[in-house]
């Protein structure tokens, strides 16, 4: 039931807004009452902002440049700077750091584009299709992730072992393993997301894609996707980052430290009962959320572009 | 019209068909491959898998089912099957002290049960063999040989060859090498070689098939009684229904397997004197943590995506940048930050913020639940910045448009109009959110594992949401009970589910948008 | 949406064709590895052995002299220490488990309740290891590892801030009060402790010299775990001390294992209670490092707890035969338990590898040692799940003063502790 508050949702061409979009040319210059109160308190909003995001990061980065550090003493901050840390990422073979990083990006990589592949699929035939079924499909997608996982890791160890028995290459310890139990979660959430960004592109534009003789097929991977592109790139960094974190899995399917990834391997820097190594580990926390921040530098342009609007007027 | 049709079709459905060759070759591939493992389960799933989907995508409806079937087969695999696991474990004592089958216990308390024979030595041991059966050389403390066998008690061997002080050798037996050890460990193993006709004399055992020991078992299994005896006080043990081997007295032996136990685990859980004393404080500080982390986190990241998406802000992807950092660190890390920061007496809170305060930040109750929020809420605007920053691209501009040629203003666009819109398009989100935080057993655990508890034996601690509370009452004793952990998550699976589902429902953001 | 009949026809034909050379191919392939992995399964000569990442690399290169001596096979695999008893718990049963894990002592207890470890026979060597070290591995008669490495706590000592350790815990805080006074230090002494869990292993040397044992010891060396023996008067004389400890802010839950070591490192604090394993850190900071005995707090000796590095094979391991071998007469001999202490730091549990000059001849290591002479090993029954989980949030409490008179929080602590057992039997 929608609130008569809300009002009916919009089905125009889903433009960027125009004030808010990144394309539009900066407004020219006007004197500085002008800039106070356009950008000034944005910019104001927008430090409070980093200070509250990155205050807990700061003990981090200093620990990571202090060979000896810990991680609560906080008048050491910065005292010592030193790159050892992270030369010692490198240089010891019981922590394979360089292994971990890229099995990682491997991981990463291949389960967004997988799981936004799979959900985008099932995301067009909620948006497009009418079927029985359909609701209760998407209602049973979302509320089947909402099972506590606290305990799944029992299940997913007998799972992975009896298809370790038929087919070792998704079995334990492989890669390809983790990324299908990724990919088992790929229709959920995310697909709701993108199942409410389709419903945002007018069926017109597939109506008269197909009187012009488009298959379904061709109306999704040439006009859809490219239309839906920043929900695309959101889902896809949301899942990168999700599988660059998961710990709970990731440790139960990988065992060969040269196989893990830097969720399992930077754990192990502090899980040694009584001698965690801060400083090590802090450094390789830093480098590991390094990609995530120059992925996303990258993407932003195609999340906040207007490139939405000229393809659906072309 | 004509040909361009066919050509379109033509391209596409050759690459349809190319997809499904492939397909079908590699199923019928791994359903061979299944087979040939006897994995009966796997390849009946796999055959009805590839069934569907050439049904599907050979059929010329199922427009839908097209575009699920991937999405579906994962779930099934994956998902279905942890939940399915889960609902079977939780009507099973499965846990501690019943961890596998009863064959398995049957025969680790036999393997336990060898006590050696006071004061016997070591034999220095060959394993020999003649013809298939095994056969212990040993010598004996005098420096003499013995044989003995499963079914040959032992006996002197003079005519035995020896290398230095131990016999090595017996005509018309073959001295196994170590790699033929190797080969029939298991039978090496499970070898009890009679150290007399009387079985109370005990029995030769060999770990490593260079020494043997005369042991005694304690315990005896009889397979037809199906009942363990004790050998040195006659007690008898016998199954019982909760998966052990029980004595008259209610006395039972360690090991015991896993049983059904119906609905025990659930029952269990509703009568649970010290589950119903705490629930309802703990319901309600479930509710207001998950509520409020969602809406904190929520309005903080859209307030920032929307601040942030003006083309006045300079540096603006800078910010966007940094902002998503707390979502890209590992969270583990980023709570032990924060429990050094909130430390009363070392954190730079107290130090350097307050100037020397003495703040009881994650001990005292109100402070830690504001505490464990702020933490939450750290770990998860970032998300919700992302998301909004991507619907808020969804936004029509022609509303916007008019609105503001209407004279409204910037905050009435925003109250009366995006943020409805914005609403709208997210409420799913947030819903499975606060259900995401319902159960966000890790980011209560990391920070006060559910404390400040008022008692130390308190059942639950201030900040113990509905699932830490219960997992810890499954597994603080003496022995971890898996099958009531799952019980437990079954129900709180179907309490959230249940709330969701209505919550869906009341928003109707599940309705038609066009 | 018309696909003509005969396309589809092709289709199937087409795929078919696929299917048909797919399992022309699989056949081939799949026949001689299903050969070659059946008896492979069943198995002969190679180990596997699960360690954390301290024993690594230790493991594989005593493991690979083992390999050359034998011929059999040994792949160790790191798993993360705080999942490897429970992992192992679980995927032991499948099948799928190591043949051997190295784990702490108090895990014994569990995996035997469990079925998935088997008895180890010493034979006649079991005296050439340290009595605690076999202690800790027994359990209901019967051995279950093989003791490696014993580790406990003792008292570390700043030389630069002070020469000498007094005779009781109570002298020990005054001189340190009075560096503290003189502005040489920032804290008198210090042991580390958590804002949740407490830390009752570092706190044990301090609670045993009240008397309050864990459990009740017969004379004849049995422990009864069916109730602590934490409680009573000895116990209500330890919370009252503990209590005044917190009061005066010298432990508190908020100097965490971080603060402890730090405060140390930075010659903050002349005394800490901590183990071997900050011992390459702590040498780096101060390179003539003291280690003593703990001094008694309660007029009676204090006794730390010994938590003692074993392995253990699996009760569901092939390789059973292997395993032993390997264990008894490798692991089990002084150049290889002295090749472990040279890689992990860790004192030895065999007593010629103890008893070596390397050892001896290590001031710090015949300083843990002397301790070590007089701990109990850490209880291996599985009733201290129950125990760990009142134990240390009972001290917090006493420490931060929360919860009124100590005495009381203590055996109310004891007495839910004693709840949980009985219940679970």
């Amino acid at each position: 039931m929608t609130s008569p508050a809300i009002p009916a949702p919009v089905t125009g061409e889903p433009l960027a807004w125009p004030s808010g979009s990144d394309t539009t040319s900066p407004e020219p210059r006007r004197g500085p009452q002008h800039w106070l109160k356009v950008a000034g308190w944005r910019h104001l909003v927008g430090l409070l902002a980093l200070v509250f995001a990155l205050f807990p990061i700061v003990f981090v980065l200093s620990g990571s440049l202090n060979p000896t550090g810990s991680l609560t003493s906080p008048d050491a901050l910065f005292s010592v700077f030193s790159g050892q840390n992270y030369l010692d990422l490198f240089s010891d073979p019981r922590y394979p750091f360089a292994d971990w990083f890229r099995n990682s990006m491997i991981i990463g990589f291949t389960t967004a584009a997988g799981s936004v592949f799979i959900g985008a699929c099932a995301a067009y035939a909620f948006s497009r299709s009418r079927f029985r079924g359909r609701r209760a499909g998407l209602l049973g997608l979302i509320l089947l992730q909402m099972f506590p996982q606290v305990l799944a890791y029992v299940a997913i160890f007998l799972l992975l072992m009896t298809l370790t028995e038929v087919f070792p290459a998704i079995g334990l310890d492989q890669q390809l393993g983790l990324i299908m139990i990724y990919l088992g979660g790929a229709l959920g959430t995310n697909t709701y997301l993108m199942y409410g960004f389709f419903n945002t592109i007018p069926k017109e534009i597939d109506e008269s894609a197909k009187i012009d003789g488009a298959s379904d097929a061709r109306i999704f991977f040439t006009m859809i996707l490219r239309l839906s592109l920043p929900i695309l790139i959101v889902i896809s960094l949301l899942s990168f980052i999700g599988t660059l974190n998961d710990f709970m899995i990731a440790s139960i399917v990988l065992t060969t430290p040269e196989r893990q990834t830097l969720a399992i391997g930077l754990y192990q820097y502090v899980n040694v009962s009584f001698s965690q190594n801060w400083g090590v580990f802090s450094a390789g926390a830093i480098l590991s959320a390094l990609p995530v921040v120059i992925i996303f530098w990258f993407l932003q342009r195609y999340i906040v572009s207007g490139l939405t609007s000229g393809a659906v007027k072309g | 019209m004509n040909t361009s049709h066919a050509t379109t079709w033509g391209r596409g459905f050759l690459l349809k068909l190319c997809l499904m060759a492939l397909v079908d070759a590699l199923g019928v591939y791994a359903v061979i491959l299944a087979w040939s493992r006897q994995s009966w389960v796997i390849a009946a799933f796999l055959v009805i898998s590839l069934i569907a989907a050439n049904v599907v995508y050979f059929s010329r409806r199922m427009t839908p089912a097209k575009y699920l079937l991937p999405g579906l087969f994962f779930l099934a695999v994956y998902q279905i099957f942890v939940i399915a696991y889960t609902g079977y474990a939780a009507f099973t004592n499965y846990g501690d002290g019943h961890n596998s089958t009863k064959d398995d216990a049957i025969a680790a308390i036999e393997a336990n049960s060898f006590q050696r024979v006071p004061d016997s030595a070591g034999y220095p041991l060959t394993v020999l063999e003649k013809g298939s059966d095994l056969a212990f050389l040993v010598t004996e403390p005098d420096g003499s040989a013995a044989l003995a066998a499963a079914d040959e008690p032992l006996a002197p061997a003079p005519e035995a060859t020896f290398t230095g002080s131990k016999a090595t050798g017996l005509e018309g037996y073959t001295t196994l090498a170590l790699g033929d050890l190797l080969q029939r460990q298991s039978e090496i193993l499970a070898l009890q070689a009679p150290l007399g006709e009387d079985p109370s004399d005990g029995v030769l055992r060999t770990p490593d098939g260079s020494t043997a020991y005369a042991y005694l078992p304690v315990l005896v299994y009889d397979e037809a009684a199906d009942n363990f005896t004790d050998t040195s006080n006659g007690d008898v043990y016998r199954p019982s229904e909760d998966g052990r081997f029980v004595d008259d007295s209610g006395q039972a032996l360690e090991q015991g397997w896993r049983v059904f136990i119906g609905a025990k685990n659930f029952t269990s859980v509703l009568t649970e004197p010290s589950l119903r004393g705490p629930f309802w404080s703990v319901l309600i500080w479930t509710f207001v943590f998950a509520i409020s982390s969602v809406a904190l986190s929520y309005f903080l990241g859209l307030a920032l995506a929307i601040v942030l998406n003006h083309p006045s802000v300079r540096g603006r992807k800078i910010y966007r940048s940094l902002l998503i950092l707390p979502y890209a660190f590992p969270a583990f890390l980023s709570v032990l930050v924060w429990q050094g920061i909130f430390n009363p007496q070392f954190g730079f809170m107290n130090t350097q913020v307050l100037g020397g305060a003495d703040i009881q930040w994650l001990t005292d109750p109100w402070l830690a639940r504001l505490c464990v929020i702020v933490v939450n809420v750290w770990m998860t605007f970032p998300y919700m910045f992302l998301i909004s920053t991507g619907a808020i691209q969804s936004l029509s501009s022609d509303v916007m448009e008019a609105a503001s040629i209407d004279g409204a203003g910037w905050f009435q666009i925003f109250r009366l109009i995006k943020l409805p819109l914005l609403l709208v398009s997210t409420a799913p989100l947030l819903i499975s959110s606060f259900a995401m935080n319902f159960n966000n057993f890790n980011s209560i655990y990391m920070l006060t594992e559910g404390g400040p508890l008022k008692h130390p034996t308190d059942q639950a601690g201030s900040t113990d949401i509905l699932i830490s509370f219960v997992y810890r009452l499954a597994f603080s004793g003496v022995n971890k009970q898996y099958g009531l952990a799952c019980a437990i998550s079954m129900m709180i699976f179907v309490i959230v589910a249940t709330i969701s589902a209505l919550s869906f429902r009341r928003t109707g953001s599940l309705e038609e948008m066009n | 949406m018309r696909t003509r009949p005969t396309l589809t026809a092709l289709a199937v034909l087409a795929a078919g064709a696929l299917t048909l050379t797919g399992c022309g191919g699989s056949s081939d392939t799949t026949d001689p590895v299903t050969d070659a992995s059946t008896p492979a399964a069943e198995s002969t000569g190679s180990l596997t052995i699960w360690a954390d990442v301290t024993r690594y690399q230790p493991v594989v290169d005593a493991a690979a002299d083992f390999t050359a001596a034998t011929g059999v096979e040994v792949e160790v695999v790191q798993r993360d220490y705080s999942k490897m008893q429970n992992d192992f718990i679980s995927q032991a049963p499948t099948g799928n488990g190591p043949d051997i894990i190295i784990g702490g002592n108090d895990w014994t207890g569990k995996l035997v309740q469990n079925g998935v470890i088997a008895p180890i026979e010493l034979g006649d060597n079991a005296g050439d290891y340290v009595d605690v070290a076999i202690e800790a591995v027994s359990y209901d008669g019967q051995v279950y590892g093989l003791p490696y490495a014993v580790e406990n706590v003792g008292l570390f000592r700043n030389p630069a801030l002070a020469d000498s350790t007094p005779g009781t815990l109570d002298e020990l805080i005054a001189k340190g009060q009075q560096l503290v006074d003189e502005g040489k230090a920032k804290y008198p002494f210090m042991v580390q402790q958590d804002p949740t869990g407490g830390d009752p292993y570092h706190l044990y040397p301090i609670q045993s010299s009240f008397g309050a044992t864990i459990f009740a010891t017969a004379a004849d060396g049995t422990v009864d775990s069916s109730k602590v023996a934490m409680g009573g008067e000895n116990g209500a004389r330890f919370a009252t001390y503990l209590a005044d400890l917190g009061a005066r802010g010298i432990i508190t839950p908020n100097i965490t294992a971080d603060v402890a070591k730090q405060a140390f490192i930075n010659g903050e604090v002349p005394y800490v209670i901590s183990g071997p394993w900050n011992i390459e850190d702590f040498k780096a900071a101060i390179p003539d490092v003291a280690v003593d005995t703990i001094p008694s707090a309660g007029g009676e000796p204090s006794v730390a707890l010994a938590s003692v590095q074993a392995f253990f094979v699996s009760s569901y391991s092939n390789n059973q035969l292997a395993a032993n071998q390997f264990l008894v007469n490798y692991v089990g001999t002084e150049d290889v338990q002295l090749a472990l202490y040279e890689a992990g730091q860790r004192p030895p549990a065999l007593k010629a590898a103890a008893e070596s000059s390397t050892i001896t001849g290590d001031p710090i290591m015949k300083g843990l040692a002397a301790v070590g002479a007089t701990a109990t090993p850490q209880p291996n029954v599985p009733a201290m799940s129950a125990v760990w989980t009142y134990w240390g949030p009972t001290q917090v409490a006493i420490e931060s003063g929360t919860g009124g008179d100590p005495a009381t929080v203590w055996q109310e602590g004891c007495d839910a502790i004693d709840a949980e057992i009985a219940s679970a039997s």
